[in-house]
């Protein structure tokens, strides 16, 4: 999934600040939980408060869209309050302000989340884990099905480096190694002989800007 | 005896005089609070271990056991005082825990008017209550107890069906009919709006039950069978697809504003897990405290604490069971972390004083009251502290 945190209060405050008619836009998509009308309508409420306090009164409209990544489901669901308001405030990942960025070019668009990375969603730990960097390029196959070029901190693609100490990497000794993980998981699949298959440096562009489904 | 006593005052107590150590106590209490000590020959009733049920106060042959809750004196005083106020011969006793609105319970037995009285588990109601109020003139009793095994206390609906079935035979004997008593079940159970949901998964992730299955075709559906009625789904979902029969969200929201206009300041909102604390059954409230009871605490959710803060509360509180005593599967621990997540954000604005988790239990009666006192200080002393900062 995609991993965003709600931006702090005062920084949605500040970058909200120069209207008073705003669209908190959610997402259903892709977050856990999603950025739906729940958070549209919680984020609602401590703005207003915030206002309260500061002696600002807002006029929030809510809604929240399937995607927000999607040109069709996000026009159509903010179109009709184009008129009424000044600003929109989304919740969805970067992606989301960008699409009403796009496709509406003179209505400003807020993020109210900071996008982190494509994550797994790890119940057992109560956490949220880096796991794919979309780099265009997949080696999963090669590598027990751990990503180097994420879970490793210097994206090695042919590890490991000799600098990890109890399966701890040097540069963050809270993480652990990618290319360690990656040597354990091999092992118990029997393909061992797989870390030793050269891969060489990636070609980045095929990460690509714009692709065709 | 004026000096303050050390030990905390207990909701339960076993009075030896009167004890003839028949154990049926102890057989009966769900959580092996009471044993029977052979050396001394007494019964020893563990007070940390006891959830107040009242299921061995009603059992106690020999009226041994004290309870400060719903005792028999203090429901047939309750039932006198309140009888004239309702234009009906007939009573509902009914489980706080397994009761719709008073107006569905009317529906469940068929009738519009009716004497309400609803206690935490209808096991505490022992037959010398049943009986009493027959004598008292009381033509019809209904009692709504939960589902057997969705009985939050174990065996305070099992006891009570078995009563419920003695006395009507005995009633029957005297010319009461068949069914003097009549025994209805129901328990609290989430619903679903169907065009609400999309699917995300997060009532699956929290359940405590695994009630709810979400399948890619068909989408979310729940086992009502495996549901406790808990309310952390409901709290949780991000599309307000979910809600609980009687905790409806709209409910809260207009009982939030009703609450805080009768108040005065400093009004403190409290949102009580229902098994947490008691509350007197006639008991005056001060007038600064308003408290909405939920089914449990994970049944608090963000949007009514802060719609409490926007219409004027200058607190909020959540009353919910110690992790140990939670009634549900450890949502009390869930309910401390998203009141948790709500001060986090609260924080930010400079209001993350404004609200306060207790975990507290019936067994020390005042420890809510202590609780609000100690919150409502601290939001005075806030208070003040804002306006010293102003004027300086």
């Amino acid at each position: 999934m995609i991993v965003t945190t709600l931006k702090p209060l005062d920084e949605i405050l500040e970058s909200i600040s120069p209207y008073r008619k705003i669209l908190i836009a959610g997402c259903d998509g892709c977050t856990q939980p999603p950025r739906g009308i729940r958070e549209v309508k919680t984020l609602k409420q401590l703005l207003e408060l915030a206002g309260q306090l500061k002696g600002k009164k807002f006029e929030f409209k809510v809604t929240s869209v399937v995607k927000q990544c999607d040109s069709v489901l996000t026009t159509s669901a903010i179109k009709p309050y184009v008129e009424d308001v000044e600003a929109v405030l989304s919740l969805a990942c970067g992606a989301g302000p960008q699409t009403i960025a796009k496709f509406f070019p003179d209505l400003p668009a807020i993020p109210a989340q900071n996008s982190h990375f494509i994550g797994i969603d790890d119940r057992q730990e109560g956490q949220m884990f880096d796991s794919c960097s979309a780099c265009g390029d997949c080696i999963l196959a090669l590598t027990g099905g751990i990503c180097p070029v994420t879970r490793c901190s210097k994206g090695l693609l042919n590890g490991a480096c000799g600098g990890a100490s109890n399966g701890k990497c040097e540069l963050d000794p809270e993480r652990d190694c990618g290319w360690e993980l990656i040597y354990e998981r091999l092992k118990r699949l029997g393909r061992l002989d797989l870390i030793k298959k050269f891969t060489p440096a990636k070609d980045y562009s095929a990460k690509g800007w714009r692709v065709t489904p | 005896m004026s000096q303050p006593v050390a030990e905390p005052k207990v909701a339960v107590n076993i009075n030896e005089d009167y004890c003839s150590r028949c154990s049926i106590c102890a057989s009966l209490c769900p959580y092996d609070a009471i044993t029977q000590d052979h050396d001394n020959n007494i019964m020893v009733l563990d007070i940390e271990k006891c959830q107040v049920c009242g299921i061995c106060y009603s059992a106690c042959p020999a009226k041994a056991i004290d309870t400060i809750y719903y005792s028999t004196d203090s429901v047939m005083k309750y039932l006198e005082k309140v009888r004239p106020q309702y234009k009906s011969d007939s009573l509902v006793i009914m489980c706080k825990g397994s009761a719709p609105d008073f107006s569905e319970v009317g529906k469940l037995f068929g009738i519009k008017d009716f004497i309400p009285l609803a206690v935490p588990c209808v096991g505490r109601i022992s037959e010398e209550v049943l009986l009493g109020v027959l004598v008292a003139g009381v033509k019809k009793i209904n009692v709504l107890a939960c589902d057997e095994d969705y009985c939050r206390f174990h065996r305070g609906s099992p006891l009570t069906g078995r009563r419920v079935i003695a006395l009507n035979r005995m009633l029957e004997q005297l010319g009461y009919g068949p069914e003097a008593i009549t025994l209805k079940r129901n328990s609290l159970k989430v619903t679903v709006d169907k065009d609400l949901c999309i699917a995300c998964g997060t009532c699956v992730a929290y359940c405590p039950y695994d009630a709810p299955k979400l399948e890619s075709v068909g989408g979310i559906s729940f086992d009502l069978d495996a549901c406790r009625g808990c309310g952390l789904c409901v709290a949780l979902c991000p599309a307000f697809a979910l809600d609980l029969e009687n905790w409806e969200r709209e409910r809260i929201s207009d009982l939030i504003p009703q609450l805080l206009a009768e108040m005065k300041p400093p009004k403190i909102l409290v949102f009580r897990c229902q098994w947490a604390d008691y509350p007197p059954l006639n008991g005056d409230m001060s007038p600064s405290i308003g408290t909405i009871e939920l089914p449990c605490a994970g049944r608090v959710e963000a949007v009514h604490v802060l719609e409490a803060l926007l219409s004027g509360a200058d607190g909020v509180m959540v009353v919910a069971c110690s992790e140990d005593d939670c009634k549900q599967e450890k949502v009390s621990a869930r309910a401390e972390h998203v009141v948790a997540r709500i001060k986090e954000k609260l924080d930010q604005i400079g209001l993350g004083d404004k609200i306060d988790f207790a975990p507290v239990s019936p067994r020390y009666p005042g420890q809510v009251e202590e609780k609000v006192r100690e919150f409502r200080q601290s939001l005075e002393g806030a208070k003040k502290g804002t306006r010293k900062g102003a004027a300086e």
